[in-house]
């Protein structure tokens, strides 16, 4: 047995060590993994665990993140709880696999330390590798802050590995800002942690010698949609599960989570959508403003995929004017999040003047002014009702004026 | 009884005759199980003791790939099991180290057995695939005398 | 472990088949001659990873496998790892006590090809072996990227055409020598490294279970005679490897521990290559006035090998 790790009812632990801690506290049976900036230190708490004898599962040290990502599809089909994590480059080695893993419906949990994609090369953190990923049919779960790293962690085990899901779940949390900035946690104790997370239960596992199985089987024109359709089915009807398990989660610990977080929604005037560690720049920069009279509002998707298509028309009410921030380069399009949201809106009737910000790549500092001055902006759309700028822009960044689209509604 | 199932799943359908279901049907994680049932001593296990499921390959036939079949005479054989240890295709049957036949269902007409059956005459030989096997055998060469050089 | 007799062939036909037939693989394909013979050796349990590939693609086509044992594939590349992390979730599994059989013993298998094996998973394989974990990994070499159509690999003998390195007016098909794989396993170290030839079906079976038995990685790299894409006739695929192992084209070695090296077989007459090459599309054209050095070069290079191997199995270093 794994020794039990002293825990304080608070820690000062950031985003990577309570993200460790969570792998610990679940005992993961196989973590292949490889490092990068800014997961590195998941990667390498977990290997001080298992020095000192917290860990009772196989610590694989692969050499690359292909192959991390391959160990632990290969480690889930042999019927046990699998972890890993990743950032940036090293995500995007995986893309391969990452597909392959929900496609076999192995309900591996995997930690995104968000950051840029080279070229040119940065270690900063911003969602492009989010995005890259947002296809593979995982549960994308975003954490705003070290607690919540810890908590999302904690509820991906039980919700990929339920029964009537079995997908892969990624927790995204921010490269540095979220991940090496310590903050007050409040963590479980071990077992109460464990109790939670559940033992694990194998399906279709290639070390149950009675039931031989087959992973991996190519299937062609005849098959391919069907298997992809039960699996975006699958994917689809998570969320009564997710949603389960968030209420299970405040119950042992108080602390709420929903698929789509709201702040001060429910008379906002104008909006800004964001993930990340820019929700809680967005909630302060609302909460002054409201002070100036200014009714603002934040969304912020908690669960990236299953997108929650429904609950966002909802939670944005009769918001006059919303932004939805993008934090990462958009590759010849608006933002891929603009997009769903925008989708999202129109698909209930309701027609608010909807907008886009590319912000943050790289790295770059977004500061509570700057998402007071966004907030500004979108009540000079509502008064003026109709969009004052062009769709889509940029923000924080220097040089000329760049922006694209102008709005032909008035 | 167990090994008459067995051996009527053998070879009894045509890839890609299979019924084809919705996607609430496909298995999970386009998973295949091998066997029905509790299959874990299999390797003790011969071909007509097993519970194939439907999805085991054991259950198709290729036979429709074969324009020439090896046809097999027992009188002549020594039950070497050359035609066993290099047929690629699963396809010759043996059982208590004796030669039984072929698996028509799954011989692909390849002639390796042939090739490698040391007896003289051969006891497998090729024949085009619409030869009657009996009249296959009536035909059958006599032994050849070695050419001395 | 449970071995199957192979003291002779009579025995060895009693092992249950566990590979099945109605697989798509070419008539005459090697490739289901040794993965046949890998299964039929033993009576473990097995969970295999496989490549992408001829094999692959032609066993595992939904709704059929071909798989009586557990089986895995992920990508082109990574069937080692695969075998990694299951070998690992074995190990986490059998201490933790949550294995539902767990006296049942199990050996861990990769397949791939000389092009997932030599080429794109390379790096998958090293890293697995150097990790240390108990599998045994057989390369099908075939000399060519097979599956999708005959492209070169860099197991691809000079002077064999490809569609990649086609023989032509002006050039004589590849020009680089073929990779040694062997060579570079064994530099990593691995307890059991070997080269086998189907045709000399109970050294395989033997060095099968050496493998097997080794604790740690193994290698074994098997010559799969490739009828589609060297070119000849469906049933002289053990004809054909005969005159590869007996030409010295494809010695048939072992290397343990990474030093201690044993010729497996001597061929009683050493068969002149061009037998060997004229018995093959692939190497016709170097039957031409014009290209004869590259034979020459063929021969020069086995001369070499075979003293190299010669020297080093008696060196015993």
């Amino acid at each position: 047995m794994a020794e039990k790790y002293e825990i304080n009812q608070t820690e000062v632990w950031d985003g990577n060590y309570a993200a460790a801690h969570a792998l610990r506290q679940a005992q993961v049976d196989v973590v292949s993994a490889y490092p990068i900036t800014p997961s590195t230190p998941i990667v390498e708490n977990y290997g001080n665990f298992v020095s000192n004898g917290y860990i009772d599962g196989e610590f694989v040290m692969v050499e690359s993140e292909h192959a991390a990502m391959s160990g632990c599809v290969g480690a889930a089909a042999a019927g046990g709880r699998v972890a890993t994590a990743t950032s940036s480059q090293g995500f995007a080695l995986m893309v391969e696999v990452l597909y392959q893993a929900s496609g076999m419906r192995l309900p591996i949990v995997l930690n995104v330390v968000n950051r840029a994609l080279a070229s040119p090369l940065n270690v900063r953190g911003d969602h492009s590798d989010m995005y890259l990923g947002r296809d593979a049919g995982w549960i994308n779960l975003d954490a705003f802050n070290a607690q919540e790293a810890y908590d999302m962690n904690l509820c991906a085990f039980r919700i990929g590995e339920h029964l009537d899901v079995r997908l892969p779940v990624m927790v995204h949390q921010d490269g540095f800002i979220t991940s090496h900035t310590a903050q007050n946690i409040n963590p479980l104790q071990d077992e109460d942690a464990y109790k939670f997370v559940g033992v694990y239960q194998p399906v279709e596992e290639m070390l149950d010698f009675s039931k031989p199985v087959t992973y991996g089987a190519q299937t062609e024109e005849d098959w391919h949609y069907e298997h992809k359709a039960r699996q975006h089915s699958a994917l689809m009807r998570s969320t009564r599960v997710i949603d389960e398990v968030f209420a299970d989660f405040k119950a042992l610990t108080g602390r709420e989570y929903k698929r789509v977080e709201s702040y001060m929604m429910e008379d906002a005037e104008v909006a800004v959508v964001a993930l990340g560690t820019t929700v809680e720049t967005l909630r302060q920069a609302a909460k002054e403003l409201r002070k100036e009279g200014l009714k603002a509002g934040v969304i912020a998707p908690r669960c990236f995929r299953p997108f929650p298509f429904d609950q966002i028309a909802e939670v944005c009410g009769d918001a006059k004017a919303v932004c939805v921030m993008d934090r990462s380069a958009p590759g010849g399009a608006m933002g891929a999040m603009f997009n769903e949201i925008s989708a999202a809106i129109l698909a209930t009737g309701k027609r608010p003047l909807v907008t886009n910000y590319i912000y943050g790549l790289g790295g770059r500092d977004f500061s509570v002014d700057e998402a007071k001055r966004i907030f500004k902006e979108q009540k000079a759309h509502a008064d003026a009702g109709h969009i004052t700028t062009q769709i889509q822009q940029f923000s924080g960044l220097r040089g000329p004026r760049l922006g694209f689209f102008e709005s032909k509604r008035s | 009884m167990r090994g008459a199932a067995a051996t009527e799943k053998r070879g009894m359908r045509e890839l890609g005759a299979e019924k084809l279901v919705g996607w609430d049907e496909v298995t999970h994680g386009v998973v295949i199980n091998s066997f029905e049932g509790d299959a874990a001593n299999i390797a003790s296990l011969t071909s007509e003791e097993r519970i194939y499921s439907d999805f085991n390959s054991y259950t198709a036939t290729v036979a429709s790939w074969r324009v020439v079949k090896p046809v097999y005479n027992r009188d002549i054989c020594i039950d070497c099991q050359n035609c066993w240890v290099w047929c690629p295709d699963t396809s010759i049957i043996s059982r208590d180290k004796q030669m039984l036949g072929i698996d028509y269902d799954h011989c692909k007409g390849c002639g390796v057995c042939v090739e490698v059956c040391p007896t003289n005459p051969k006891s497998l030989l090729m024949f085009i695939e619409a030869e009657e096997n009996d009249s296959a055998l009536s035909q059958w060469p006599e032994k050849k005398k070695k050419e001395k050089e | 472990m449970a071995i199957t007799s192979v003291k002779n062939l009579k025995e060895f036909s009693t092992s249950n088949e566990r590979f099945e037939g109605a697989h798509l693989l070419c008539p005459g394909c090697a490739h289901s001659m040794i993965v046949r013979e890998l299964m039929n050796c033993t009576d473990d349990n097995l969970v295999i990873a496989t490549n992408t590939g001829c094999l692959e693609v032609s066993t595992a086509v939904y709704p059929y496998t071909s798989w009586d044992t557990s089986w895995i594939h992920i990508g082109f590349e990574n069937a080692a790892t695969a075998a990694s992390g299951a070998e690992a979730m074995y190990k986490a599994r059998k201490r933790k006590g949550t294995l539902k059989d767990p006296d049942a013993s199990v050996k861990f298998v990769a397949f791939g090809g000389d092009g997932s094996t030599y080429d794109i998973g390379f790096q998958w394989l090293s890293g697995a072996v150097e990790r240390g974990h108990d599998f045994t990994y057989i390369c099908l070499d075939n000399e060519n990227y097979a599956n999708t159509g005959g492209q070169r690999s860099s197991s691809t003998p000079i002077g064999a055409t490809t569609s990649t390195a086609q023989a032509g007016r002006v050039s004589y098909g590849k020009k680089e020598k073929k990779k040694d794989m062997v060579a570079i396993m064994a530099a990593h170290g691995a307890p059991y490294v070997a080269q086998l030839a189907p045709n000399k079906w109970k050294i395989m079976a033997q060095g099968f279970q050496k493998a097997l038995e080794t604790k740690g990685p193994c290698f074994i790299n098997t010559v799969s005679a490739c009828t589609t894409e060297w070119k000849f006739d469906p049933k002289d695929t053990i004809h054909l490897t005969d005159l590869a192992t007996d030409s010295l084209m494809f010695p048939v070695y072992e290397i343990i521990n990474g030093h201690e090296l044993n010729i497996l077989y001597r061929p009683k007459t050493i068969v002149p290559v061009e037998e060997y090459l004229n018995a093959q599309g692939r190497y016709k054209h170097l039957f031409k006035p014009e290209n004869k050095h590259v034979i020459e070069e063929i021969k020069k290079g086995i001369t070499e090998t075979w003293e190299m191997l010669q020297r080093r199995e008696e060196a015993r270093v």
